[in-house]
């Protein structure tokens, strides 16, 4: 039976403007997909940029090859990551100048 | 040759056994184990401690100190200097880690139940680090950072504290935490490389709803007050070895008795401290629906905006029942 994990990297947390995710470890893993579920958006045309990020060592980070989703008010997006080394995060937008997002943020792996 | 009873050989038997396999060997077991996780082969039901949610699923109704305890990471610690550094056992080791933020806490929580009172004790190897500088996280310039003077590095003065603590309640609702702290550094990130206790329970999400107790996102949620805690012991240091990159293994034995609803002794490496005198409030209410409850739980906890990380490679929870 293959090993599973599903992380909850933000749960109800208000994002506005620039922000990433917490680095998280998941070199064990062969696959991972990313749940970002917008609880509530100011405004239904608020887009939230995701970048998934990718890192050797936790610290240093560059975009990993997936193309960046876009969150348009709210609801869930989901993608997948693959043949993504050791670190995972999202780096993300907020866009707009008031505009602000209630967001959970699940990243699940599987070997 | 003298004569030995059967209690001495069966136990004698026993640790043949136990030092038979090369995992087990390093462990010094109670009677009966009831768990032994290697982190190599997964995360064995440690999870993110969270706490609770009205009937709604409104997570909103989490109280700001409980609701970002950060989830636990399968760790190959792997570093930004020599790479993947390995666990003691395999591979992965868990890893507990805290956002860089001041006052910010990471716990992990195992979640069993006591089939009878008695002795439980819970064993670990474990290490602790703060994390390397970068240009981004900055911690080069965060409190703690001092002088490098070849030999102790500014990281270690940025490591704050971690806990082993347990939430028990017994078959009448009589709910109680043994908990044991090491305290690397003061609030000022000054050492003091002391083992720990809280002289008060831990505030629950029912105290708050009730109006008695409410934190901020970054209070102390095993005791908020830094007046409730007591040093116990001598200070003790460990084998930070220098640098944030490099991983010792540090042995921990914890006993605590069910029954007395009590602490008995905290071995970690060469020091045995014992544990008897020690306080453990109980709350003055009673608890429903946790009858013979017996969680664990690790926490680490910074006192600088950088993150701190405890490792556990495995971890060996017994009884005598």
């Amino acid at each position: 039976m293959r090993q599973s994990q599903a992380a909850v990297l933000e749960r109800y947390r208000v994002l506005e403007g620039e922000f990433a995710t917490e680095p998280y470890e998941a070199g064990w893993a062969t696959e991972a997909r990313w749940f970002v579920q917008v609880l509530r958006a100011s405004a239904p045309d608020v887009k939230v940029v995701l970048t998934t990020q990718v890192s050797p060592d936790g610290l240093h980070w560059c975009d990993a090859e997936c193309p960046p989703q876009v969150a348009e008010g709210e609801g869930m997006v989901s993608w997948p990551v693959r043949e993504f080394g050791q670190w995972l995060r999202i780096r993300g937008s907020v866009e707009g100048d008031e505009g602000s997002v209630k967001v959970q943020i699940y990243l699940t792996l599987k070997e | 040759m003298g004569n030995i009873t059967d209690s001495e050989l069966a136990g004698s038997l026993r640790r043949a056994v136990l030092d038979a396999d090369p995992a087990l060997s390093r462990y010094n077991p109670l009677s009966r184990i009831l768990v032994f996780d290697q982190f190599n082969s997964g995360t064995h039901g440690w999870t993110e401690l969270i706490g609770n949610h009205d009937g709604e699923g409104n997570l909103d109704t989490v109280d700001d100190h409980m609701r970002d305890f950060r989830p636990p990471q399968l760790s190959s610690c792997t570093f930004f200097d020599v790479g993947t550094h390995g666990a003691m056992t395999g591979t992965y080791a868990l890893k507990v880690a805290t956002r860089p933020l001041a006052g910010h806490t990471a716990v992990a929580i195992r979640r069993l139940t006591m089939a009878k009172k008695g002795l439980v004790q819970f064993e670990t190897y474990f290490t602790y680090k703060a994390e390397a500088a970068s240009e981004e996280n900055g911690a080069a310039q965060q409190a703690g950072a001092g002088e490098w003077d070849g030999n102790i590095h500014p990281s270690e003065q940025q490591f704050g504290a971690f806990t082993v603590a347990t939430d028990i309640c017994d078959d009448r609702g009589v709910r109680y935490h043994c908990v044991a702290r090491y305290q690397n550094t003061d609030l000022e990130n000054r050492f003091t490389r002391r083992w720990m206790y809280p002289v008060v329970p831990e505030p629950t999400p029912r105290e708050h709803l009730e109006g008695k107790a409410k934190l901020a996102a970054t209070d102390d949620f095993t005791a908020p007050n830094p007046d409730d805690w007591r040093y116990f012991g001598e200070p003790q240091s460990f084998c930070y070895n220098e640098v944030p990159t490099k991983v010792n293994w540090h042995y921990l034995r914890w006993q605590l008795d069910t029954e007395k609803q009590r602490n008995v002794e905290l071995q970690v490496n060469d020091r045995v401290y014992d544990m008897r005198d020690v306080p453990v409030p109980a709350y003055e209410e009673r608890y429903d629906s946790l009858d013979n409850l017996l969680n664990f739980y690790v926490s680490t906890r910074t006192h600088t905006n950088v993150r701190n990380f405890l490792f556990l490679d495995s971890v060996l929870i017994s009884v005598d029942w």
